[in-house]
C-alpha cells in the first residue's frame, strides 16, 4: 500500500490530536474542599470551646443557603430565556437589509456589550419602579425581577453577536444557493441559514450561560437575598466570626462549581462534535 | 406597521411612568385594607434585627415592629434593608414604617418624618488590641482602621482623627481582617463591641477609647403621614414606659444601654 512518494499528503503519518486538558472527576474537587474547609477551623480551634464547630454551624444554614441558591438559577435561566429571546431579534435586525435597522441593532448590541454589567444591573435597580399600575391595576416589580431584566440586557447583546457571527461564518454559497432555487429571503432565513447556526451557537450560548450563573451573584450588591446576601447575613447573624468565612463561603464556591463544572465540560464536548473542519 | 407597534408600547411605557407615584391615601387606612403592615429593618445587625437559621428575620426591631402591627390589629412583613436603601424604600411607599438602625440626623429629617422620641440610641468606639494601649482618638492617626461600609461615624474617624478607612461589607469581615492584624482598631458601635469584649476569643482585645458622637435613632415614616406618625410616637412612649426596650435587650443578650433606662425612668 505504501508506494514511494514525495508528495506529504500521501504519507500516511498519524494526525496528532489536539492537546485538550485532561477533564476533572468529581472527586478531584474533594481534597480541595476539605482543605478549604477543614485548615481554618483547625486553625481558629484554640478560640473558645462553648461555640459550635464551623461546620457544624454550617450545618445549620445549609438548608438556607440552598434555597438561595436555588434563587439564584431561578435568575439565571429566567435572565437566559429573556436574553435570548431580544439577543436573538437583535442579531438578526445586524444582519438586516434595511440600513436603519441593521445600524440601530448594531448600536444597540455594541452598547450593551461593552457596559459592566454590575452598572447595568444598578441601572435596572434603581431606575425601573417598585410596582407600576395599568388600568387601576398595580402590579409588583419585586427586586428579583429587576435583577433578572438587568442582567438579561448584557445576556441579549452577547447573545446578539452570537446569532450574527454564526450567520456570517456560514459559507455564502448557501445563500446563493437557496436563491437559485427562489426561495425568499424569509425563506432561506428559517428554512436553510438558522437550523445550521443552532448548532454552531450552541457552544457560545452555553459558556453564556455558565458566565450568567456566576454573574448573578452581583445581585447581592443591588440587595436581592440570594446565597451571597444570605450568606453576609448568616456570617453577621453568627457574631461575626472570623472563622466561619472560609467555610461558608467555600460552601457557595462548591455549590457554583457543582452546578457549572458540568455545563462547562458538556460545552467542550459540543464544540468538539460540532467543530467546524473546512 | 411595526414601527407602529413599537411606539404605541413606547407610549405606554410612558404613560404609566407618569401614572406612577400620584397613589397616596392615608398610610393608616392602606395598611388595614391590605391587611398587613410592612417594615423595612436590618437583616444585618445582630442583635436588632438579624436571621435565624429558617431564614426568619428576628431581633429587637423586628419584634417591636410586631408590637405595631399587633396594636393595628394586622399581620407583619419585614423587608430586609440596609443603610444605603432604607430611606429610598420608604419615600417610594416600597414600606410603611422603618425601624432599622438609622441615626437620627436633621438632613435625613427633610427626607423621611423620623418620629419622636427616640427609640434608641448608641455611640462609636473602636476595638483594639489591649497591647496597642490606644488613649485618645488622636492615636489612630495614620493608622489602619477597619470600618463598614456605609457608616456614618467612617468619615468622622478619618477626617478628624486621621485614621486610615478599610471599610468591609460585613461585620465578620471586618473582625477577620482585625484578627488578621490587617487594621489596627475595629470602629463600631460601642454596644457591639461591649459585647465583643466579653467574648473569651476576643480577650486580649478592649474597648480603649471614650464614646463619641453618642447620638439617638430614630424610626420614620413617610412624610405626611401625620396621623402614622402619632400614632407611633404614642407607641415609642409607650414602650419606654413599660421598659419594653429593657425587656428586648435582656432577651437578645446585650447589656441594659443608658439610654434605654434614662428614657423608662423618665417615663416611667
Amino acid at each position: 500500500m505504501n508506494k514511494k512518494t514525495d508528495m506529504p499528503v500521501m504519507l500516511s503519518k498519524p494526525i496528532e490530536a489536539p492537546y485538550t486538558p485532561s477533564a476533572l472527576s468529581y472527586w478531584h474537587i474533594l481534597p480541595i474542599i476539605a482543605a478549604m474547609m477543614i485548615i481554618p477551623s483547625l486553625a481558629f480551634s484554640a478560640a473558645g470551646d462553648e461555640q459550635l464547630s464551623p461546620l457544624a454551624v454550617l450545618k445549620n444554614w445549609i438548608p438556607l443557603l440552598l434555597e438561595g441558591f436555588v434563587f439564584n438559577l431561578v435568575i439565571s435561566v429566567c435572565a437566559m430565556a429573556v436574553g435570548t429571546a431580544a439577543g436573538t431579534a437583535l442579531g438578526l435586525g445586524q444582519i438586516s437589509p434595511n440600513s436603519l435597522m441593521r445600524s440601530g441593532s448594531w448600536f444597540v448590541t455594541q452598547f450593551f456589550r461593552n457596559a459592566p454589567w454590575l452598572v447595568l444591573l444598578f441601572f435596572a435597580m434603581f431606575l425601573l419602579p417598585f410596582e407600576f399600575s395599568i388600568a387601576g391595576l398595580t402590579i409588583p416589580m419585586p427586586d428579583w425581577f429587576k435583577a433578572i431584566i438587568g442582567l438579561s440586557l448584557p445576556v441579549m447583546a452577547n447573545v446578539s453577536e452570537i446569532v450574527r457571527g454564526a450567520i456570517r461564518s456560514l459559507p455564502s454559497g448557501q445563500w446563493e444557493a437557496a436563491e437559485s432555487l427562489a426561495y425568499t429571503r424569509r425563506q432561506t432565513l428559517w428554512l436553510v441559514i438558522l437550523p445550521q447556526c443552532v448548532k454552531r451557537m450552541l457552544p457560545p450560548w452555553m459558556n453564556l450561560y455558565a458566565i450568567l450563573t456566576m454573574a448573578t451573584v452581583l445581585a447581592s450588591i443591588v440587595g436581592v437575598s440570594e446565597v451571597m446576601t444570605l450568606t453576609g447575613r448568616a456570617l453577621s447573624a453568627e457574631g461575626g466570626r472570623p472563622d466561619l468565612l472560609a467555610p461558608f463561603y467555600g460552601f457557595v464556591l462548591l455549590l457554583f462549581f457543582a452546578y457549572c463544572y458540568p455545563i462547562a465540560r458538556y460545552t467542550l464536548r459540543l464544540e468538539k462534535k460540532f467543530a467546524v473542519i473546512n | 406597521m411595526k414601527l407602529r407597534t413599537l411606539k404605541t408600547i413606547a407610549a405606554a411605557f410612558v404613560a404609566v411612568g407618569i401614572g406612577m407615584g400620584t397613589a397616596s391615601a392615608d398610610a393608616l387606612d392602606t395598611i388595614k385594607e391590605r391587611g398587613k403592615l410592612i417594615v423595612g429593618v436590618k437583616a444585618d445587625y445582630i442583635p436588632y434585627g438579624f436571621l435565624d437559621t429558617s431564614g426568619a428575620i428576628i431581633g429587637i426591631e423586628p419584634d417591636l415592629a410586631k408590637d405595631v402591627a399587633d396594636k393595628l390589629g394586622v399581620d407583619v412583613e419585614y423587608v430586609p434593608v440596609v443603610s444605603s436603601n432604607r430611606m429610598q424604600f420608604l419615600e417610594q411607599g416600597k414600606i410603611d414604617l422603618m425601624i432599622a438602625t438609622m441615626t437620627d440626623k436633621p438632613d435625613r429629617r427633610k427626607v423621611v418624618n423620623i418620629v419622636d422620641p427616640n427609640y434608641y440610641s448608641s455611640g462609636t468606639n473602636v476595638l483594639a488590641l489591649k497591647k496597642l494601649g490606644l488613649k485618645s482618638w488622636d492615636d489612630l492617626n495614620g493608622k489602619p482602621v477597619c470600618g463598614i461600609q456605609g457608616a456614618f461615624y467612617n468619615k468622622a474617624t478619618s477626617q478628624k482623627y486621621g485614621a486610615k478607612i478599610v471599610a468591609f461589607k460585613g461585620t465578620a469581615e471586618a473582625y477577620a481582617a482585625l484578627k488578621g492584624g490587617n487594621c489596627a482598631a475595629f470602629v463600631y458601635d460601642d454596644s457591639a463591641i461591649v459585647a465583643k469584649t466579653k467574648d473569651d476569643a476576643w480577650s486580649e482585645y478592649e474597648m480603649p477609647l471614650p464614646t463619641i458622637d453618642d447620638a439617638p435613632w430614630g424610626l420614620a415614616v413617610q412624610l405626611g403621614e401625620d396621623a402614622f406618625a402619632t400614632l407611633m410616637s404614642e407607641m415609642i412612649v409607650d414602650w419606654h414606659k413599660t421598659g419594653r426596650i429593657l425587656e428586648l435587650e435582656t432577651k437578645y443578650g446585650v447589656a441594659n444601654t443608658p439610654f434605654a433606662q434614662a428614657m423608662h425612668e423618665e417615663y416611667k
